[in-house]
This record gives C-alpha cells, structure tokens and sequence, in this order.
C-alpha cells in the first residue's frame, strides 16, 4: 500500500466521530440523488409503458410518396402516390413475412380500419372501427384485461365497443347496433363486449370487430390499410421504423411520434432531476471541500514537521486528495445502499388496487453514475484543501 | 576555530582559510586513509559552511535585523551547543542552517554543494537526505505509532513503509531504548520518550547533521539528562554531527564546542 494512503486512512480514522458524521452527511446526499433518479426515471418508465402497453410501437401504412427514379439523373426522388387511387397495402402478406423476419418485432396484426357511424333509433355516434384478426384481438392492446362486460372474443357480427360510448348509446352486451360505414355499407352487429382501458380516445371512439367483417364494410375485399406492430422493446421503435421504412416500402411510423407530448414529458422530468442531482453533488462537494480545509488548519503543525523532514510538498497533497476520496466512496457506497433500500421500501408501498403508490424504479437509482461522481466531486472537494496543506511553511507551523 | 565573527568577506578571515584547509584535508583523507596514516582528525573537514548570513524580518515600514553576518564552519563529527539570549537569534539561525527558511543574504554550503539557488523542492530532499531535526514542542504526529513516526520521513519519500525501513527504524528506537514502546501511538508517550523518539526519527535516513533546537527545553532534569546522553553517545558511535540550541549551561557543557550568538553575530568565547 502506497504510505500516502495509509497516512489519509489513519488520518480519516483518528477522529472517527467527525468522519463518521462527514460520511454520514456525503450519503445523506447520495440518497437524496438515488431516490429522484429512481423516481424520475421510474416515472417515465411508467408512463412509457402505460402508453406503449395499449398502442403499436410500430404503424405500417401505405406511403404518401413513393421512390421513383427520374430518367435523366439516375437518383431516388420521392413522388406523392396518386390521390386518386384507394390507399392500401395489397401485398401484406409479404410485408407481415419481411417484418416477422426483422430482429426485435413480436407481434404483427393486420388492421382494416376505417370511420363509421354507431346508429341506435334516433341517436348516432362516430366511431373508429379497428377490424383485427379474432386471433389477435390483445395483439396491440390487451383488450380481454380491459373488458368489463361481455367477452372479448370477435364473432362474425359481434362488435366489441368503450364504455364510454356504451354509455353514451345506452348499450349493453346484446344489444343490436347498426354500423353505417364511411364507404356506404351497412351492416346490424350485436354489443358482445364492452371494454374500460382508461384512455378516453380509446373509451369513447374505438369499436373492434373481425377483420373479415370490416371488409365489405369498408370495401377492401383483399388489402388492409395498417399493419400494427408490437417490439420486444419499445424504445427500439425507432430504429426498426426506420429498418421497416426501407425494407417494405410502406410509410412506418414509430409511437414515439404520435406521443411527442410524452416525450416532452419525461424529458421536461429528466431535467428537473438533473437539477436537484446537481445541487446533491454540490452540497456533496462543499462539505467535503469545507471538512478537509478544517483539517489542514487543525494540523497545521504535524504537516510543519513533515515538511520540515523534507518531506515533498507533493505527498502531502497526495494523503489530503486521498482523504477526500476516502470519504466519497465510504459515503457513496454507504447512500447507494441506503438509497436502494429506500427506494425498494417506498415502491412496495402499494395503493388499494394493488398499484405501487410511488412509480419508483429501485433499479434505475444511477448506482453506478452517483458512485463515479461522487468519488471524482470528492477528489475534486479535496484540491483546495490539499493545496492549503502542501502551501504549510514548515517554519511557521512549528513555531506556533 | 569552528566559528568566526567577522561580519566581512571571506577574502581576509580565517573562515575562508579555514575552508581551503578543510577542504583539502577531506581530499587527503581518502589518501590518508589508503596509507593509513592519519595527519589530522577525520572529524575537522568542514560539513556545514555559512558565509555572512543575514537575516532581516521586515513588518509593514519596520525592519529587524535578527542575524547581522553570520560566519560558521561546522566541522564533520561535532557537537556544538549554540547558545544566546532569548529572541537573540538561535531558532531563526537553525532554520536557515537547516533549510527550513532562507537568509534575506549570504551563502550556505553543504558538503561543499552551494545551497543558494536550489528551489524549494530541491531543498526539501535536501533536508530528507541529509539533515536531522528535533524540535521543542509539536515533534510527534500524534496518530501515528513510534515506529510509524521514526519511519516517517523514509517511508514517504520511499512511498512505501518497506520493511528495510521498518527494521531500521526499529534498530533506532532501540537506540533510544523506546523497543517496547514502538507500537504506542505518540501521543501515548511522555515528553522525555517523544524527544527520544524525535532523535530516533531524525536519524532514519543517516543524516549527516542534526538540527536541535531546545529539545531538552520541555523536559524535566532526568529527561533532559537522558536525552543529552543519548544524543552524545549517537555522535560518539555513528559520528553524526550535531547543532543544539539551549538554554540550559549543563547541556552546552556537555558539547564540543559552544557557540555564542550576541547582537546578531557570532560571539568569541
Ligand atoms: N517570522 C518572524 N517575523 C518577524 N520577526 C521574527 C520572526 N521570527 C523571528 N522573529 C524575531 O527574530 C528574533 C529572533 O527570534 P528567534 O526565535 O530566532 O530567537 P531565539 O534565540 O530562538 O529565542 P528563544 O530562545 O526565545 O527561542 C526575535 O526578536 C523574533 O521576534
Ligand atoms: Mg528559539
């Protein structure tokens, strides 16, 4: 072991009621770091996966504009598709081959979907049809845990509708409804389920049925006019969107762009941690800096006599940087357990259905982040103080 | 003649003949002692040379003037009582003898090096490699055993307490009849067994001369009996050289040589 080490070790441990409380006062700050770190990232976890649990990650649709390679320059130009035209994707079954083949897609439902009207004696309503696959009803949302009467299975004129609407038409499962499409067609469906997701646009406009009934109804006897993605991690949305865009040519868009507010959200969260984990670190740093320079007053004449042994200026320097950071890890480690602990506590507290009471990750505290920074603040903290003992006119001290 | 009190160059005064001799009996001596023949004493070739020290301090507008031209030859072997009046000079004259302070004029040769325009650090590594200090009061860094206070100035200029120099310092604190007590922490120590440990620490690195400055000044008569024993039997056995300041008229008496310091200067005895 280096003697500089050993002379901060001793020089740490022979006033252990001080260090101990200096120890205590670092962690203290490293706990308060760990929570909001675990909070906010906890927060946004949450959020995140309350949204991309209900959503696609990934929506295919056909393109707007397609590549097309001009005759004179031989480059890719992007064209607009002709509007007159009826936007489809026919060739789905390739393009569900190409994307259950990209690397971190799970789940690819194709959709026919399309706007109608709800139509019950006088009363009407809009809704959003969803026409899926009966197989693929939970596919991007878990429509069966939602469902709050009824069942969630798509028979052929069973209509699965939000309670908001339900409520809105006075309807309950068996009721007969008349579904009046955007193409003109008609067709009476009976109430099988009725769903409560907690997302209102979902609630009060979305209606699911069977594919192979939405399509007379919005007149595509072949194609499909989505294909929704689930990935096994949604924060890759975007690059595979971008992986998809090329390889199928379709227009892919990752849920991080219909969510923009969201993202707007947690970062608006990210900062605000940052500020209180800087203002942690600060106060970390100060009262390290302040403890040390303490220190090299109290032992002003011991570091008189070092010096005067010929002892370098550097080595004195040295045991004071090495104090500093003797007491960041000892303070680091001490908050970063302490800090788990607390955050492991706070997030088994649960509310009465079950939910935590606090979106808190225990996981995402920034062990490792709060660790090296904390370690570096107090080699830093320790500069000022090392540079006032090493500056110790051996002569003075002595004589005092 | 070890000291001189001519405050003027050394062109006329003895200190400047006194050094061309002494430097040419160390040059003989390595003959003298391949023919085995001895001319002169060993311990006369000159160690510590000081030439007109000055040394002023100055406050705001005022200026005091605390060493007025000091000359000094410290001969190799030696122990030398320096002595004076309180607030004559003494502790500021070993500071500057021992590196530990600079003179506002004047030049300092050690073993025939000029020490005038070496830096601090240079200095510094100076006093580790060659000079010894105890001190009256503050010796001792407190939280740290005897062994670990004698090894000290070794282990951090070594950076590593190695276990050459923890037997080393061992020997010494068997020197200073302290063994027993090496694992006690300094501050566990009376006065008398911290100076002996301070005299132990001062000789771990073989320094050539060792600094005192009132190291019996805390003590009790016993102790202080002691600790001039043992400092004169170090100088008899190893031929460490030795600068003592005191007040006390039966520790210089005990000395080779006693040295006087009056208005500034070198006083003849
Ligand atoms: N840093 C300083 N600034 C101003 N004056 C100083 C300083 N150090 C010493 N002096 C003055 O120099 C003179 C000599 O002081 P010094 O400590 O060398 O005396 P001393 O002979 O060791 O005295 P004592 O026997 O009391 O220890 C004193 O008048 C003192 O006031
Ligand atoms: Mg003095």
């Amino acid at each position: 072991m280096p003697f500089s080490l050993l002379v901060a070790w001793r020089y740490i441990t022979a006033n252990s009621l001080q260090t101990l409380l200096l120890v205590l006062g670092v962690s203290l700050s490293v706990v308060v770091f760990v929570f909001i770190t675990a909070l906010i990232n906890g927060l946004s976890i949450f959020l995140t996966q309350e949204t991309t649990s209900k959503i696609a990650h990934i929506e295919l649709e056909p393109a707007n504009k397609i590549a097309r390679v001009l005759t004179n320059d031989n480059r890719f130009v992007a064209q607009p598709v002709s509007t007159l035209q009826r936007k489809q994707i026919r060739n789905w079954q390739q393009v569900i081959e190409i994307a259950g083949s990209t690397p971190g897609v799970s789940v690819i439902s194709p959709i026919v979907d399309g706007n109608a009207f709800l139509v019950r004696g006088e009363a009407t309503q809009p809704i959003a049809i969803q026409g899926v696959e009966p197989s693929k009803v939970d596919a991007i949302t878990n429509i069966s845990s939602y469902i709050i009467k009824g069942t969630a299975e798509l028979t052929t004129g069973g209509l699965i509708i939000g309670a908001d609407l339900a409520d809105e038409l006075g309807l309950f499962v068996g009721t007969p409804v008349l579904l009046k499409s955007e193409r003109g067609a008609e067709r009476l469906l009976s109430i099988t389920g009725i769903f409560r997701v907690g997302l209102s646009s979902l609630d009060q406009r979305v209606g699911f049925l069977s594919i192979n009934v939405a399509r007379p109804l919005f007149d595509l006897p072949d194609g499909i006019t989505s294909l929704g993605l689930k990935l096994d991690d949604p924060a890759d949305a975007p690059a595979i969107a971008k992986v998809l865009q090329n390889s199928t040519q379709l227009k892919s868009t990752p849920w991080q762009e219909k969510n923009k507010s969201l993202q707007n959200a947690t970062d608006a969260q990210g900062r605000t941690g940052n500020f209180i984990q800087g203002f942690t670190l600060l106060a970390i740093i100060i009262s390290i800096s302040s403890a040390l320079l303490l220190s090299t007053y109290r032992r002003r004449a011991e570091i008189g006599i070092m010096r005067a042994t010929g002892i370098s200026r550097q080595f004195v320097a040295t045991v004071f940087i090495f104090q500093g950071i003797f007491i960041g890890a000892l303070g680091a480690f001490l908050g970063a357990a302490a800090g788990y602990q607390l955050c492991v506590k706070l997030a088994s507290i649960t509310k009465a259905d079950g939910s935590s009471m606090l979106p808190i990750a225990p996981s995402e505290g920034g062990y490792m982040l709060v660790i090296i920074l904390t370690i570096v603040g107090a080699a830093l903290a320790a500069v000022l103080p090392a540079r006032a003992a090493s500056a110790v006119d051996p002569v003075e001290a002595i004589q005092q | 003649m070890i000291y001189n009190t001519s405050s003027n160059n050394i062109s006329s005064d003895t200190v400047s003949n006194n050094t061309v001799s002494n430097n040419t009996v160390s040059n003989n001596t390595v003959s003298n002692n391949t023919v085995s023949k001895v001319a002169k004493s060993k311990t006369n070739s000159t160690l510590l040379l000081a030439n007109n020290i000055i040394k002023t301090f100055r406050n705001g507008e005022q200026e005091t003037f605390v060493l007025k031209g000091i000359n000094l030859t410290i001969p190799q072997g030696k122990m030398i009582a320096l002595q004076g009046a309180s607030g004559s000079g003494k502790s500021t004259l070993l500071n500057i003898l021992g590196l530990l302070m600079r003179p506002t004029s004047g030049e300092l040769m050690l073993l025939d090096h000029s020490l005038t325009n070496l830096s601090d650090a240079e200095l510094s590594n100076y006093r580790n490699r060659h000079l010894g200090f105890v001190f009256q009061y503050h010796n001792l860094l407190p939280d740290f055993t005897a062994l670990e206070n004698v090894a000290f100035p070794a282990a951090a200029t070594r950076g590593r307490l190695t276990a050459d120099i923890k037997k080393r310092a061992l020997l010494l604190l068997d020197k200073v009849g302290l063994s027993d007590r090496s694992n006690f922490l300094a501050s566990q120590l009376s006065g008398g067994q911290k100076q002996r440990v301070a005299i132990a620490r001062s000789l771990i690195n073989n320094p050539k001369l060792v600094f005192a400055d009132e190291p019996t000044g805390n003590l009790d008569q016993d102790s202080a009996k002691q600790v001039m024993n043992l400092l004169r039997d170090i100088n008899q056995t190893d031929n460490t050289t030795f600068l003592i300041s005191t007040h006390d008229n039966s520790v210089a008496a005990n000395c080779d040589d006693i040295v006087r310091i009056i208005d500034g200067k070198i006083a003849d005895v």
